[in-house]
């Protein structure tokens, strides 16, 4: 028994961390965030690709490395403590659905070749609860808007999600482009009336779902251990009343709550991930837990980061607000807090 | 990473299993909701209970066979937490003694005192109290005043402990005594004194759960042998240091096993109550997702263990979780319950699952003892985070 990361699992770690701040720094990701039009750039998306990246889940014969939810995991993190923006665990999760269903190994090798961007498309509303008119399925021709689709303005084909099951739909798309508070993460609408190819029933989605779960709090995890840090190394510099604010206990103590969130969100998302490796039967619950114990975490933590830096904390030019917006996205994506708490209940049975 | 028990291990659990299911009478809230139970008689049944644990070497799980422990480690140990709460299985009496006192002991006393103190320690023959707050020391612990005097081979013992739980129905107690005025830290020993000892008193102390755990130990000019120091003199403080890393061990994946299985009462009470509505729903998951997170904290230890790390400081952050959910967990229970909640154990109607008005009180103590919630705060902030000090 050990809670460690193995030694490859390490070494990934280090590796991604030396790669993600050589070619990620958080300088040049603001200027892909404020700046481009589709939220990532394409030559970094190749060299994400390049670096095996995309299949790291994946089985062999789609090109992928067979690692598990632990190296997704740790891979995420990382990236959260980068606020790196992008489509990566959009195209992860499309991907591991092309691949669970079986019959498209081109175009999932050519996904993880970084040659094609396949993302899931499920809210038939913008806002939560029923849509007015959810799209509609008629056979393989789907019709109707999907919401908030991530990355749709650069995607080549979408998964579709309607009541008979899902559908993998060529493009271009005629896409709405949405202004959210987060920079990390673009979304559109997409309007659809066109044949597709059907892929399998809804239940493909299941264990796909608890991986975007885990994988979303494990970023949600390095999103709020950095803001923890920044702030730590914030409040040993600034002065106030002749001492470094990080002296006073009424900031010591929250950030001590700050620290148990982001480790006890730590012991959940590992513990959620090493259960879906091992197909556990607790995995349901966990990866659950993991995502909706993170989604309040992080909030909590990366705007406490924010409260700590006072004024130069709430400008447009220190990093924090990023992770924050980030963190909040993130709690409404990947199975917000409320179906993760409804889920969490179905499995335990209440 | 590796979450699994080993085969060696899962095999200690199943054996643990099958023997607390041959030797356990019935459930620990059958105990106490028979009508016949008293508080003397449910403290002997505990004793009794322990007897048989220690005789069927389930006690001292980490402490070496030649001082009567079982020579296993600690992951043994919190299989053995977590497997008593599954059970719900009778606390041990000697809690205080086999928590806090075994392991000062098996780490800092002489050959002579284990094997003088600790046979009796794990029979429940002898029942120890910790003697370490006092009225005007709880939190500055260092502050203590109760003095102990070396005259020849006797100290002669003044002053008051208090909040000393087990106090009422213990033999001995361990105490923290200043032998030097001068060194707030150097100046404290640790010393064993039997509380029958001329110039001993002990007066319990109603709490408000209307039990009497714990009470106050008065020492005048009490007189106990020098070999009665554990350690050396002026000692004290390193050895309470020990204890305490321990008290606040590995204490997650039972909690969370003991607060599961209630938790599970409570959605079914809801269910059967009708009590379905969304706000309600949401209460029983945020719990849920917060017990589970827990029981994660707790396996990430237990792995460690394993792993051959022993706890540091971040062990304050399992004791702040767990006891601050605690009464989140117990307060919310009784909101969901309703009115009929806060019904005493012996009053018409009571719920027969869970005490919960009495969990509800008991809560309220988890986030004072064994270091208060801000004490760990205030260890996280220096030891873990190193973050600058007295800017108060």
């Amino acid at each position: 028994m050990k809670f460690d990361l193995s030694d490859d699992q390490a070494l990934l770690r280090s590796s991604t961390r030396d790669f993600l701040s050589s070619e990620f720094s958080l300088e040049k990701s603001r200027g892909v965030m404020e700046h481009s039009k589709e939220g990532f750039d394409a030559s970094e998306w190749r060299r994400f690709a390049e670096m095996g990246y995309l299949g790291l889940a994946l089985p062999a014969r789609a090109g992928g490395q067979e690692l598990g939810a632990i190296e997704l995991a740790i891979v995420q993190e990382e990236m959260g403590r980068m606020c790196v923006p992008g489509p990566f665990l959009d195209v992860v999760l499309a991907a591991a659905v092309l691949a669970a269903a079986g019959g498209h190994d081109a175009l999932v090798r050519d996904v993880v070749a970084g040659k094609k961007i396949v993302v899931i498309a499920r809210h038939d509303a913008p806002f939560a609860g029923t849509a007015a008119t959810p799209l509609a399925a008629h056979g393989t021709r789907v019709r109707g808007t999907k919401y908030f689709v991530p990355f749709a303005a650069a995607a080549d084909a979408l998964i579709v999600t309607t009541a008979d099951g899902l559908v993998l739909v060529d493009g271009p798309f005629d896409v709405t482009p949405l202004q959210t508070i987060d920079l990390a993460q673009r979304f559109g609408d997409v309007a659809l009336d066109r044949e597709g190819a059907r892929l399998g029933p809804l239940t493909l989605l299941e264990r796909v779902d608890r991986l975007g779960a885990v994988a979303a709090a494990a970023m949600m995890l390095g999103l709020m251990a950095r803001s923890l840090e920044m702030t730590l190394e914030y409040v040993q510099t600034r002065q106030a009343f002749a001492r470094p604010i990080g002296a006073f206990q009424a900031l010591q103590h929250r950030m001590a709550d700050m620290l148990l969130k982001v480790e006890s969100t730590r012991s959940a998302v590992y513990r959620a991930a090493w259960c879906l490796d091992v197909d556990d039967a607790e995995a349901p619950l966990a990866c659950a837990t993991a995502k909706a114990y993170a989604g309040d975490a992080a909030r909590l933590v990366c705007g406490e980061a924010i409260q700590m830096h006072g004024g130069i904390g709430f400008t447009w030019e220190l990093d924090l607000h990023l992770y924050f917006k980030r963190a909040k996205t993130l709690e409404q994506h990947y199975g917000s807090t409320e179906s993760q708490l409804e889920s969490a209940l179905a499995a335990a049975g209440y | 990473m590796d979450l699994q028990l080993t085969p060696k291990h899962l095999e200690f659990r199943d054996q643990l299993r099958s023997w607390l299911a041959a030797n356990m009478r019935r459930p620990w809230r059958e105990e106490l909701r028979d009508p016949a139970a008293t508080e003397n008689g449910l403290m002997e049944f505990r004793r009794a209970w322990q007897k048989k644990l220690y005789e069927g070497g389930y006690l001292g799980m980490d402490w070496p066979r030649e001082w009567g422990g079982r020579g296993a480690g600690e992951v043994e140990k919190a299989i053995f937490e977590e497997e008593m709460a599954r059970a719900d299985a009778p606390p041990i009496l000697n809690t205080l003694g086999i928590g806090l006192l075994g392991p000062a002991l098996v780490h800092h006393g002489s050959e002579e005192q284990r094997r003088r103190f600790i046979p009796p320690m794990l029979s429940g023959d002898e029942i120890w109290c910790q003697g370490f707050s006092e009225p005007g020391a709880g939190s500055d612990l260092a502050s203590l005043r109760t003095s102990a005097r070396l005259d020849g081979d006797v100290f002669v013992l003044n002053g008051q402990k208090i909040w000393t739980t087990f106090g009422p129905w213990a033999d001995w107690i361990f105490v923290l005594a200043r032998t030097d005025s001068k060194d707030r830290y150097g100046g404290i020993s640790f010393i064993l004194c039997k509380l029958d000892t001329p110039g001993v008193t002990v007066r319990p102390l109603r709490q408000i759960t209307g039990e009497s755990e714990f009470g106050e130990v008065f020492f005048e000019d009490a007189r106990v042998p020098r070999a009665n120091l554990v350690g050396e003199i002026g000692g004290g403080w390193r050895i309470a240091m020990t204890v305490l890393a321990y008290e606040r061990g590995a204490m997650s994946l039972a909690a969370s096993v003991r607060f599961g299985s209630d938790l599970d009462a409570l959605a079914a009470a809801c269910k059967a109550h009708g009590r379905t509505s969304a706000s309600v729903r949401e209460k029983l998951a945020r719990l849920l997702v917060e017990n589970e997170v827990m029981r994660a904290n707790g396996i990430r230890t237990l792995a460690n263990f394993a792993d051959g790390k022993a706890p540091g400081p971040e062990s304050s952050i399992e004791k702040i979780y767990w006891s601050e959910f605690d009464k989140r967990f117990r307060d919310t229970a009784l909101d969901l319950l309703g009115p009929g909640g806060q019904l005493l154990r012996t009053s018409a109607n009571a719920r027969d699952d869970v005490d919960w008005a009495r969990e509800f009180l008991w809560s309220r103590a988890g986030t004072i003892y064994s270091g208060s919630s801000e004490i760990q705060r205030n260890i996280i902030s220096k030891r873990v985070l190193n973050l600058p000090q007295d800017g108060r």
